[in-house]
């Protein structure tokens, strides 16, 4: 039985060591690579972290495991009393909060890439491309007509669509996010975005999707009981596709029951 | 120790299976009460059971197939009799179709299409997804041979009931009554779907309010209510889900209907306040004997003709002029006609738009039973307290492309005291008042209110006093 405890600690670390150098090569941790650069680099501070963690895990259940395996063939040696040991109490408190202060600093510039609206690229905050709006239990969205600007007040020609966000590819792009009652949270996973909707803010948040497809939006924020009907999906395709789309929401809301009047009115033009 | 582990999976599990197992099975549509009260018991038992005959319960029900209901078809050839068995063939779609397996599909039975059983529902006690065997409720009569075709009914109302439980019923209740769980804290209530009235149709009132047809369910599942509680359901539903579940409403409006179509005409002589009555259980028992299948029929067929006659061509309301340009005149002139007497407007949305207009102060009268509500401001057929939409929030429910408002303008919104236009108003006149309802929430002038007399004149058009 002794024996049985010292390799259930060693096998722990023998475990984690598999599970690690696995999971990246399996996805396990993530939803695929991520879709933006960003995501990549925060991909990188979550797999420094994983690396950091696993070596103290390794470390501390070896010690563990040995100090149990030499105490269990040990029958002479009484066990020896201790009140603690400064020297060592330093050690287990200054390491971690170097290690924590070494990463509060080294996440700092994705940190200031992700959020500070100064260093958000050029053109994002200039033309949101759009207005999320999170709502118990859906996504409304708003768009500026195409050729406008979005404006904070719905504008007559504003186009509108529910659960369905739609960005070009390859262009950074900047969305408002605003909730219209409880707290929700905007959550991309497949961008590694997440950020909290908060009723009375606006929030930007941008992002710059480099690959084609339809990704998971998703709320974050248990907002009650509908939350899990708050799924719905960010469409990343060619800016022309992008612009069509517009084109093509302008027109189904402009819908008067003669399907040609839009296309007849552009030829006037 | 291990022992002790298995024993508290074993704990656990037991607990699980009690918490699902319960009485789901049993679970049954809830009667509509209020109006099956009013009958003799026997009458209302008489009801309940045609019901359960004719849809079953939540858990098994029952395809009708003299609805209009697509209850997800598949058809099939007989390819041989053995006494009560029939080995039978599903065509190549059919074979895959999800929930042939189902128990529910057996009960629904097989609709015969050719042979000496064609026109013949022949109700079933088991199926064999296996063997592809069914075997029938009773002997035939006239036994169907090989090679007779059939269509068996079913997996859409079985797809649809689970995605409607999952999805739909704590809003808007196991039998589409608008009373699930939910239904309390929401204002306004979810739709109460056994009268078979929905808010934002495609088609017209003319001569009677025609039905909402599958698109015009479908948009408001896939787009929500906006300013209600009623979410949008898509992309989390895929298209063959928005199918069964459209079907699945569709099918419980028509037992509400039927239900009430029911009770309605049994009320006429089997009321609960004749149970003194001489002779009525006689005279009870023998109409149920003799007319009321007949009638039963009758009442499905209508119902089930209404639902049909929606999805024909040209019920929905088309207009038949293009939008007029939204300029400044043309909504000024939408503006006029919105305060003024032609149009009434005002009456209800108020001199601003704002939802506030003089009937929504006063007493009004119930069309239907001719009485005045106990409470001031406007009701619905449901019985609920309505406000006139404030225009000035630019929110939708019906859908904000100027079809839709047109729409709503042209034929008012079914079941609301928002009453159509298609008589009162020109194209041009419906045109101007939609771009002037669009413009409401930008008009950055505040609209002038109307000069005091006029206010007087449009409350003394309404027959109040005051
Ligand atoms: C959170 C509650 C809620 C849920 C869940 C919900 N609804 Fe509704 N639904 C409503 C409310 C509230 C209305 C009424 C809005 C109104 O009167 O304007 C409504 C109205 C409707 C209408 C009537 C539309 C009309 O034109 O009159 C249909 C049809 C409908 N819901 C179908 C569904 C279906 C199908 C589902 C499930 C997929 C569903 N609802 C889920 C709350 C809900
Ligand atoms: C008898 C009262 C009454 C009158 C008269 C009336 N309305 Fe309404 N209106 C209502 C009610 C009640 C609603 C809300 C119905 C609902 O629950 O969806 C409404 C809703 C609306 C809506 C919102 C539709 C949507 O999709 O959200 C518009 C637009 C509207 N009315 C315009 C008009 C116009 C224009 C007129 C004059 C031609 C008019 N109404 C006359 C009672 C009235
Ligand atoms: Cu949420």
């Amino acid at each position: 039985m002794r024996k049985f405890w010292c390799l259930f600690f060693m096998f722990w670390p023998i475990a984690a060591i598999v599970y690690s150098a696995m999971s990246p090569a399996y996805g396990w941790w993530f939803p695929g690579d991520s879709v933006t650069e960003l995501g990549q680099r925060i991909d990188n501070l979550f797999y420094l972290i994983l690396i950091i963690i696993t070596v103290v895990f390794i470390g501390t259940q070896m010690a563990l495991g040995y100090a149990l395996w030499k105490a269990a063939h040990n029958e002479d040696e009484k066990a020896h009393f201790s009140h603690g040991s400064h020297n060592l109490e330093v050690i287990w408190s200054v390491a971690p909060a170097v290690i924590l202060l070494f990463l509060a600093l080294y996440q700092m510039d994705v940190w200031r890439d992700f959020r500070v609206k100064a260093y958000f690229p050029e053109g994002t905050i200039e033309t949101p491309i759009a207005e999320v709006t999170a709502r118990q239990f859906e996504w409304r969205i708003r768009y500026p007509a195409p050729g406008k600007k979005l404006q904070p007040k719905p504008q007559p020609d504003d186009l509108y669509a529910v659960n369905e966000l739609r960005a070009p590819i390859g262009r950074a792009v900047m969305i408002q996010l605003r909730s219209e009652d409880v707290q929700h949270a905007f959550f991309l996973p497949h961008l590694r975005i997440k950020q909290d909707a908060i009723p009375g803010q606006i929030i930007p948040i941008w992002f710059k999707a480099e690959k084609k497809g339809i990704y998971e939006l998703l709320c974050a924020e248990l907002c009650g009981w509908g939350h899990y009907k708050m799924r719905a999906q960010l469409t990343v395709e060619r800016e022309v596709e992008f612009q069509d789309y517009l084109k093509k929401l302008q027109t189904d809301q402009n819908y008067d029951g003669f399907p040609t009047s839009d296309s007849v009115a552009k030829k006037e033009e | 120790m291990s022992v002790r582990w298995q024993s508290l999976i074993a704990v656990m599990l037991a607990g699980l299976l009690a918490g699902c197992g319960g009485d789901a099975s049993k679970a049954r549509f809830a009667e509509n009460s209020a109006l099956a009260k009013q009958l003799l018991p026997k009458a209302r038992k008489a009801v309940q059971k045609t019901l359960d005959e004719h849809f079953g319960a939540p858990l098994d029900s029952v395809a009708w197939l003299k609805l209009p209901v697509n209850y997800g078809k598949a058809e099939g050839t007989v390819k041989s009799v053995d006494g009560l068995k029939l080995s039978v063939e599903f065509n190549k779609e059919a074979s895959d179709v999800d929930g042939l397996t189902s128990p529910e599909l057996a009960r629904a039975g097989l609709l015969f299409t050719s042979g000496v059983s064609a026109g013949k529902q022949v109700l079933l006690a088991k199926f064999d997804p296996k063997t592809n065997v069914f075997e029938a409720l009773q002997t035939l009569d006239s036994p169907p041979a090989k090679d007779d075709t059939f269509v068996a009914a079913g997996h859409f109302l079985r797809h649809g009931r689970k995605l409607y439980a999952r999805h739909c019923q704590h809003c808007h209740g196991v039998s589409g009554d608008g009373d699930g769980t939910t239904a309390k804290y929401l204002n306004p209530r979810p739709r109460d779907y056994r009268l078979g009235v929905f808010k934002f149709t495609s088609t017209g009132s003319f001569p009677a309010p025609i039905k909402a047809t599958r698109d015009d369910l479908k948009r408001v599942i896939a787009l929500g209510i906006p300013g209600t509680y009623m979410p949008s359901f898509v992309p989390m539903l895929k298209e063959n889900e928005l199918t069964a579940i459209i079907e699945y409403v569709r099918w419980l409006a028509m037992r509400g209907e039927i239900e009430k179509g029911l009770i309605t005409e049994l009320k006429g002589e089997y009321s609960r306040d004749r149970s003194k009555d001489e002779g009525i259980d006689k005279s009870l028992e023998t109409y149920l004997g003799e007319a009321y299948p007949n009638f039963v029929n009758e009442i499905a067929g209508e119902v089930g003709e209404k639902w049909s006659g929606a999805e024909e061509e040209g019920t929905a309301i088309t207009p038949k002029k293009p939008r007029t340009q939204d300029t400044a005149e043309s909504r000024h002139r939408g503006k006029e006609l919105f305060l003024g007497n032609k149009a009434k407007c005002v009456n209800c949305h108020g001199p601003a738009g704002r939802g506030n207009g003089p009937m929504t102060e006063d007493f009004q009268k119930n069309p239907t039973t001719n009485e005045v509500y106990a409470e001031r401001g406007l009701f619905d057929v449901w019985d609920q307290p309505i406000k006139p939409r404030d225009l000035t929030r630019g929110i939708y429910r019906g859908g904000r492309r100027p079809i839709d408002i047109y729409r709503r303008i042209y034929v008012g919104i079914k079941g609301t005291p928002m009453p159509g236009n298609s008589q009162a108003l020109s194209e041009d006149e419906i045109w101007d008042l939609v771009n002037y309802a669009l413009s409401v929430p930008y008009d950055s002038q505040a609209p002038k209110l109307p000069k005091p007399h006029s206010v007087a004149e449009y409350s003394t058009e309404h027959g109040h006093a005051n």
